[in-house]
């Protein structure tokens, strides 16, 4: 008998949520405590709402005291997001709290010289001092079948601001140098587990996991991810139960990557998240483009083209979630 | 530079960064649709088609027509020079 609901928008919603919650704290105690036998749990903390939910739930899993919060901003990090942790890690009891400023590594990494080299061969005038920067999807909408282009955005003292489209080189240089920043917090985090011997609590979400959107051996090294499963909407489900604060709840999610305010929407998803959430669970559960076309005021043809989309986007990204192939000669 | 020519340095740019056999792609296969090129291939494509040709491509220019295939991206290119 197929029991499978009819598509809604509710559908994404989760019925119990902590009974959800409860199930995922039970499997990450034993995940950490038994398969990888450490004492708690490191998370890098952002202000953004993914690490907070993976702090409650790593507090609500190990105890507070058995848990490490770690702030690592960098000179483009947004100047609020340190006040907002420090909530954060009160709200759940957690006295460990440490800030490590990477800007340090990343200027020994190079990795603002060499972003601002390849940002200079596009705009002349870029003065990293002044101006600010940031890369762009141009929006052609996921409704189509052409992947979108990125594009080099300054802001200039005044405020005005420039755009052009990126070239291989740059994009790949911007993109490169950018990823330091990931790859930081991440060598970061492995040295608190190790001096605690704790496990990394990874914080990506099912959206960021599948399509691709996280830093290879950067965000996306951990040794746990909690929220992995977890669509956009059910995360937020989730912070408002463990009490996660309210000014984190309502602000909207950046990339905190570049030194111009940019949403996670403008830089990768390009729908917003209520939207994509939805899109995606169709898409994953196999209801048919017209079932969940007739629910979202689409077209059948356009929600087929961003199905296609989403194949593509997972296909395409496959890189990332790779281990590294072993199976070669076995004398 | 005729259209044939075109064609040519085209199918063999896209058959060598795809890793893809002549034969898998053909003239009129969806090379974005089908999954051969993502956002990355079009980056790299649209720098291709802008050096080895020396054509400028503009926000009006990025539509599915004028890239979804060799023969597409090869009208394209036709047209950019004429």
């Amino acid at each position: 008998m197929n029991t499978k609901k009819p598509f809604s928008k509710d559908i994404i919603y989760l019925e119990n949520v902590a009974e959800v919650t409860d199930k995922i704290v039970e499997k990450l105690r034993i995940d950490v405590n038994q398969k990888l036998r450490r004492f708690g749990g490191v998370v890098g903390i952002s202000g953004g709402i993914d690490s907070s939910v993976c702090l409650g739930l790593a507090a609500k899993a190990f105890g507070p005291d058995k848990v490490t919060a770690i702030m690592m901003p960098e000179k483009d990090s947004s100047p609020e997001s340190e006040m907002l942790a420090r909530k954060l890690a009160a709200a759940f009891g957690v006295k460990s709290l440490h800030l490590d400023n990477i800007t340090g590594a990343l200027d020994g990494f190079r990795c603002y010289e060499r972003r601002d080299e390849a940002v200079k061969r596009v705009f002349p005038e870029y003065d990293p001092r002044t101006y600010k920067m940031k890369i762009v999807v141009k929006q052609r909408g996921l409704f189509n079948n052409l992947p979108p282009m990125f594009s080099l955005t300054i802001i200039a003292p005044d405020g005005s601001q420039k755009d052009k489209p990126l070239h291989t080189n740059e994009y790949l240089q911007i993109v490169a140098s950018s990823n330091f920043k990931q790859r930081s917090r991440m060598t970061t985090l492995y040295y608190y587990a190790e001096a605690l011997h704790y496990a990394v609590i990874g914080t990506p979400n099912k959206h960021e996991q599948e399509q691709g959107f996280f830093v290879k051996y950067g965000d996306g090294g951990a040794d746990v991810m909690p929220i992995g499963n977890l669509y956009k909407t059910q995360v937020y489900q989730l912070a408002k139960y463990l009490g996660v604060p309210q000014e984190i709840i309502d602000r909207t999610p950046t990339t905190d990557t570049y030194s111009a305010e940019q949403t996670q929407e403008e830089f990768f998803y390009q729908l917003p998240f209520e939207l994509m959430d939805r899109f995606w669970y169709g898409y994953e559960n196999g209801y048919s483009p017209e079932e969940v076309a007739k629910v979202m005021g689409e077209t059948p043809e356009r929600v087929a083209a961003l199905y296609n989309n989403f194949e593509r986007k997972r296909r395409t990204t496959d890189y990332l979630r790779m281990e590294p192939i072993r199976d070669y000669y076995r004398g | 530079m005729n259209i044939a020519e075109i064609k040519q340095n085209v199918q063999a740019y896209i058959s060598e960064n795809t890793f893809a056999s002549k034969d898998k792609i053909t003239e009129s296969t969806l090379v974005f649709k089908e999954g051969f090129l993502d956002s990355m291939g079009l980056v790299m494509l649209i720098t291709f088609l802008e050096e080895k040709f020396g054509i400028e491509t503009t926000d009006a220019d990025m539509v599915e027509e004028n890239f979804e295939s060799i023969n597409a991206i090869s009208e394209f290119v036709s047209k950019k020079l004429a």
